[in-house]
């Protein structure tokens, strides 16, 4: 009886790191992050760094176009200090549905049209070589 | 090892390796690199249980080799192995400790491990900090989708009518 006893207590154990683990990540990703308020947006598609803006230099809100190799368009409107996609092809609208970002807590993805907006803060060097791409894995 | 034994092993590389292919067929449900549904991890865990160690390690490592070679890069035959010896080692410790029951938190803890040895093969690959940006998301993803093959493979385990050794 007493292996039984401590199967029991090793299972309670690892489901109770896991549950920890988990909830630290979560609470990472949903409370706002502090301090920083100077991001860099930078926009991949495909998985290639295609646009590095940086939000802190914009002065007033302007709107672009990305297009993508099927025909596929988002319109992405750059406001000082957030960024977000105004309207898309895709049926779906997920990425117009996320809104404007403002931290780096979740990135604006377009899967229709291989899109990811993805802001880091303005300090970070970063160059393409920080996102690995897809296909690596 | 016993001609029945090496049949077996064999067919359960074939498997892995189809229900790999299947898999990448798929395109990613989320643009983050790393996540994905690791359906190859249920053949490790029915290996784990039901055979040795060791077998499971041959038939991940063939695994990995045959579908670096029909798919793959040689950057990641890398994040494979990384990703697949740290979990195949965690789950072989964490099956033991909990005397092959509960293999839903078995296959967690090994979709933990998968994630955080892809993660620190990045680092090392591209010696940026910044890929730990991706660090909560691996986690959960890892530990979700390790609970989902997890019990995947206790239901396999179950209805699976082969011999014991």
């Amino acid at each position: 009886m007493k292996t039984q006893h401590d199967s029991r207590k090793a299972a309670f154990l690892t489901a109770l790191f896991l549950a920890l683990v988990c909830l630290a990540s979560l609470s990472y990703l949903l409370l706002p992050a502090r301090g920083k308020t100077e991001y860099t947006a930078d926009i991949f598609q495909n998985g290639i760094l295609i646009m590095s803006i940086p939000l802190n230099e914009e002065t007033e809100s302007r709107t672009f176009t990305i297009e993508g190799e099927n025909g596929c368009v988002n319109e992405i409107e750059v406001r000082p200090g957030s960024i977000g996609i105004l309207s898309a092809d895709c049926p779906d609208k997920l990425c117009v549905s996320q809104g404007f970002i403002s931290d780096t807590r979740l990135p604006i993805t377009c899967l229709p049209n291989r899109l990811v907006i993805q802001l880091r803060p303005v300090s970070e060097a970063g160059e393409d070589s920080v996102v690995p791409d897809t296909l690596t894995y | 090892m016993s001609l029945k034994k090496l049949t077996l092993l064999s067919l359960f590389t074939t498997i892995s390796l189809a229900v790999y292919a299947i898999e990448s067929a798929v395109p990613p449900l989320v643009p983050i690199p790393g996540i994905k549904l690791g359906l190859a991890n249920i053949v490790t865990l029915v290996l784990l249980r039901r055979f040795r160690a060791r077998d499971a390690l041959t038939v991940l490592c063939c695994r990995i080799l045959l579908s670096a070679l029909l798919f793959g890069q040689a950057l990641s035959l890398l994040y494979s192995f990384a990703g697949g010896l740290a979990s195949l080692l965690v789950m072989w410790l964490v099956m033991k400790l909990l005397q092959k029951k509960w293999i839903f938190l078995t296959g967690a803890m090994g979709g933990l491990t998968h994630n955080m040895g892809q993660l620190l093969t990045a680092w090392a690959v591209t010696a940026t900090a910044g890929v730990f940006a991706y660090l909560p998301f691996l986690v959960l993803s890892g530990v979700i989708t390790g609970l989902f093959t997890g019990l995947c493979a206790g239901f396999l385990d179950k209805y699976l009518k082969i011999a014991q050794k």
